[in-house]
């Protein structure tokens, strides 16, 4: 096997004929923290969409632990350990915020059939098993205070936090961010990052799209650049960030940051 | 080949009534994605408004052009207003709700019209005078079609092309395109959205009234809750073509119209609703958004 | 929703002695209020819970009923054998018909479920089999006996009718606290972030559509054994939408909520006979200025039921 867990080769994707992601190749390393950064409209957020199912790349294959997973519906993607945050944030916003994260833990419970009609003892030892856990994710993004608050009602950054959370309750082996710092204030952005490499050192892959610079440069271990749907560059971030392509597609483009 | 032709004659007819229909439910989707439940009760309204402005302002007997051009008109002018009387009472203070609170404010408004007509006509059937349009028959190798008849298709087609020309090639059909893509991008470039809305139904209720009033002087009898089955037949032909789409909810009703007359002709009356819905459902299991419907990946 | 299962608790206690005060023919009144309820609750599962807009559900009501009747009258099963294939019948038909179309968005949903509805009405009146009676339907079905002891006094079957409430607030109870429960609530909120969390929402749907369904069955059962008759128009399109809009009206996923739009769309009617003619145009009335008022029902849900260990420092 080899030592990537995921690895993008030769994807493609069209819209009504016109090109979203372009030939595009990449490959994500067990335990890293991968950043893809691009001008709005870049394809980034597409790319996502891609590996975590919602569409089906016309060309290419996305290759999960050795194994091919384009065209699986998205819960199965799931299933294998690929979860995601929205770029759009996109919570169960009538739902209190336990509710929510208890979402990710669906995967990890494993009730049967008629357990929505009975519950029998080691049901409920699972019901709790998974709130228990719901209980230490609050506490670890510091979100307990709001247990039973409906999800909508609470601020940018918290709703940010809870879709990460949300996502970590169902165990990942891969974390895909996108843009998690959007709408974040300096401090919540610094504290972002903290969390991340937190969450990276328990053994969790990150995958991010983010255009805060700093924040890219300082927390990923290696970068994909993508214009047009296409990569321009790649390297660790010292590299890139020097790469004349890199700063030419930035400037030559009028998105700021 | 005789009851081919003869029911091909039968199911136009009935197809265009139901396309005339259809348009209505489907303008009003298209622009504010609600299932308009009151659309079918306004159809039947307008028989019986149209029947009593008929007998009471110009007498039963009248048929000259002028007296039946202005049944329809003023027919027409009434159920437009009972439309957009709709829309303000019943939908506007719904815009923002639930979908679904709005569709139950479109039962309850259905029933509410329902019940309004039984209270003013009474319960049992009304029958419309026969000569309201020359009674002539024409046979062609063995087909017979009605002067009604001929009337119903030609007058739909022209309203149908009317109304395609309307949306494509003014600036109103523009901003009602546009409000059906987005409506709060409509609204930043100015569009009046509320014009829009209001303009929509008036346009889907008086193509309703039209057909309404051409029921009554094709079928002659009418009773207060017709308008549910014309409503649910036009509604399934919307869908079929693709809700949302106009030239959708056209072959749709013409489809529709067509399926039923066959079926009627070669099978049974007594399964035509059966075979209707078994239709829709393959429809929809190849066509999840109808003929003409097109998929629109969702925006994630 | 702690507060709305002692809401359930005190409406049971309430209307388990109901019987004492009323006079049979207010009973007859409880009684089908109570079946009612049952199919509104098990319209609510498939509507207010996964959020599947299903505008048919009197079809499996029926088709509980038909169970019931069917076997009785003709084949002699006694009734008490007949709520089984009253519950599986529906419950198999649900996954057949509702399994093609599930996928379906929304509106489309509705009008094909609409359609499902029709057909059925269009078979049994066309006593396709030559078991249905066709427009007049089935009469004279039996008395429910157990072990020799006949159960027909309207006393009897309203108790039945009770434990069968009874034993359906139970389900809900159970439902609201388990993995399934919840995965039909996050389809309803947002299927793709549902999706992405990995939960499988065709099976949810159909899982909804089947539990609705057979309880609608069972219910259907009681309502053959109360009339002792059945025919096409209790379960036409007209009642389907009624279960819908009392879902809506009374508050989607809401215990209380459907108690109460049951008891507006039901009973309130019955009281109002009198104005027999002027009573849908009010009805209707009072459905669009409720929703005007009201968007989310009368009494809409309240989320937030988490166990008490983890609402350490809530605020």
């Amino acid at each position: 096997m080899s030592d990537y867990l995921l690895e993008i080769k030769d994807v493609s994707k069209f819209f009504h004929g016109l090109v979203a992601i372009d030939d595009l190749s990449m490959k994500v390393k067990k335990g890293q923290i991968y950043g893809i950064i691009g001008p709005n409209g870049a394809g980034k957020t597409t790319l996502f969409n891609c590996i975590t199912g919602l569409y089906t790349p016309e060309k290419g294959e996305i290759i999960w632990e050795g194994k091919k997973i384009n065209g699986i519906a998205p819960y199965k993607i799931a299933e294998l350990g690929i979860l995601r945050t929205f770029q759009t944030i996109r919570l169960f916003s009538e739902m209190s915020v336990a509710e929510n994260i208890m979402s990710g833990r669906h995967i990890k419970s494993n009730q049967k059939w008629y357990n929505g009609i009975i519950h029998t003892p080691s049901m409920k030892k699972d019901e709790k098993k998974n709130w228990l856990k719901v209980g230490e994710l609050m506490d670890f993004f510091e979100l307990s205070k709001y247990a039973t608050t409906p999800a909508g009602d609470l601020s940018y950054g918290l709703q940010r936090r809870i879709e990460m959370a949300r996502a970590l309750a169902a165990e990942p082996k891969l974390l895909i961010l996108d843009e998690p710092a959007a709408g974040l204030n300096e401090n919540e952005t610094i504290k972002l990052a903290q969390t991340i490499r937190k969450v990276r050192d328990q053994g969790v892959t990150i995958l991010m799209i983010e255009h805060d610079m700093d924040m890219v440069m300082s927390l990923c271990e290696y970068i994909t650049v993508i214009n047009f749907g296409a990569k321009i560059s790649e390297g660790e971030p010292s590299f890139v960030q020097d790469d004349p392509v890199v700063i030419e597609a930035y400037i030559g483009s009028d998105e700021d940051e | 080949m005789d009851i081919f032709l003869q029911q091909l004659i039968n199911g136009l007819t009935v197809g265009s009534l139901y396309a005339l229909v259809a348009l209505g439910y489907t303008m009003v989707y298209g622009v504010m994605k609600l299932i308009n439940f009151a659309h079918g009760d306004l159809v039947a309204l307008s028989a019986f408004a149209g029947l009593t402005i008929y007998v009471e302002i110009f007498g039963e007997g009248k048929n000259s052009l002028f007296v039946v051009l202005s049944v329809f008109v003023i027919t027409a002018l009434i159920i437009a207003f009972v439309g957009v009387l709709l829309e303000r009472l019943a939908y506007r203070p719904l815009r923002t709700a639930p979908r679904l609170s709005a569709v139950v404010s479109a039962l309850g408004a259905s029933l509410v019209i329902q019940n309004s007509i039984m209270l003013i006509w009474g319960p049992n059937m009304k029958i419309f005078p026969s000569n309201l349009f020359p009674s002539t028959i024409w046979t062609l190798h063995g087909v017979v079609f009605t002067f009604t008849q001929v009337m119903i298709m030609g007058i739909s087609a022209l309203l149908m092309v009317g109304l395609y020309i309307f949306i494509n090639k003014t600036k109103m059909g523009t901003a009602i395109r546009a409000t059906a893509i987005d409506q709060d991008a409509a609204k930043l470039m100015g569009i009046n959205v509320n014009r829009v809305i209001m303009t929509i139904f008036i346009i889907g209720s008086a193509l309703g009234a039209v057909a309404g009033l051409f029921i009554g002087i094709n079928y002659r009898g009418i009773t207060f809750d017709m308008g549910w089955m014309y409503g649910l037949n036009a509604f399934v032909a919307a869908i079929m073509g693709g809700i949302g789409n106009i030239p959708g909810a056209m072959l749709g009703g013409i489809l529709l119209g067509l399926f039923n007359a066959m079926i009627s002709g070669y099978i049974s009356s007594e399964w035509a609703e059966t075979f209707t819905f078994v239709l829709l459902v393959v429809i929809l299991i190849f066509r999840p958004t109808g003929i003409l419907g097109e998929t629109i990946a969702e925006k994630v | 929703m702690r507060q709305s299962y002692k809401i359930a608790i005190v409406f049971l206690i309430v209307m388990g002695f109901f019987p004492l005060f009323s006079n049979s023919s207010w009973l007859a009144v409880g009684t089908t209020f109570l079946i009612y309820s049952v199919v509104a609750f098990s319209q609510d599962i498939i509507l207010g819970r996964a959020g599947a807009f299903q505008m048919g559900h009197a079809l499996f009501f029926g088709l509980g009923a038909y169970a019931t009747a069917i076997l009785n009258v003709h084949f002699g099963v006694p009734i008490i054998y007949t709520f089984i294939p009253a519950i599986l019948i529906p419950l198999i038909m649900a996954i057949v018909l509702a399994g093609p179309i599930i996928h379906l968005k929304g509106d489309y949903l509705l009008v094909a479920t609409i359609g499902f509805n029709i057909i059925f009405i269009q078979v049994i009146q066309n006593d396709v089999f030559g078991l249905t009676g066709g427009p007049n339907g089935i009469f004279g079905i039996d008395v429910v006996r157990i072990f020799g002891v006949e159960f027909m006094s309207q006393t009897a079957i309203y108790y039945m009718s009770f434990i069968l409430l009874t034993l359906t607030l139970l389900i809900m109870r159970n439902l609201d606290a388990s993995k399934y429960g919840r995965a039909m609530f996050y389809i309803n909120k947002d299927d793709i972030a549902a999706q992405s969390m990995g939960i499988n929402v065709r099976y949810y749907k159909l899982y909804a559509f089947a539990l609705g369904s057979a309880i609608a069955g069972a219910a259907g059962s009681m309502f053959a054994i109360q009339y002792s008759a059945v025919s096409p128009e209790a379960f036409n399109v007209v009642q389907s939408i009624m279960f819908f809009t009392i879902v809506l009206v009374g508050g989607s996923a809401s215990l209380p909520g459907v108690l109460i739009g049951t008891f507006v769309m039901f009973v309130l009617p019955e009281i109002f006979r009198e104005f027999a003619t002027a009573r849908y145009l009010v009805f209707g009335l009072a459905m669009i200025l409720t929703m005007i008022l009201r968007p989310r029902g009368i009494w809409p849900v309240k989320f937030g039921n988490i166990p008490n260990y983890l609402k350490k420092d809530t605020k």
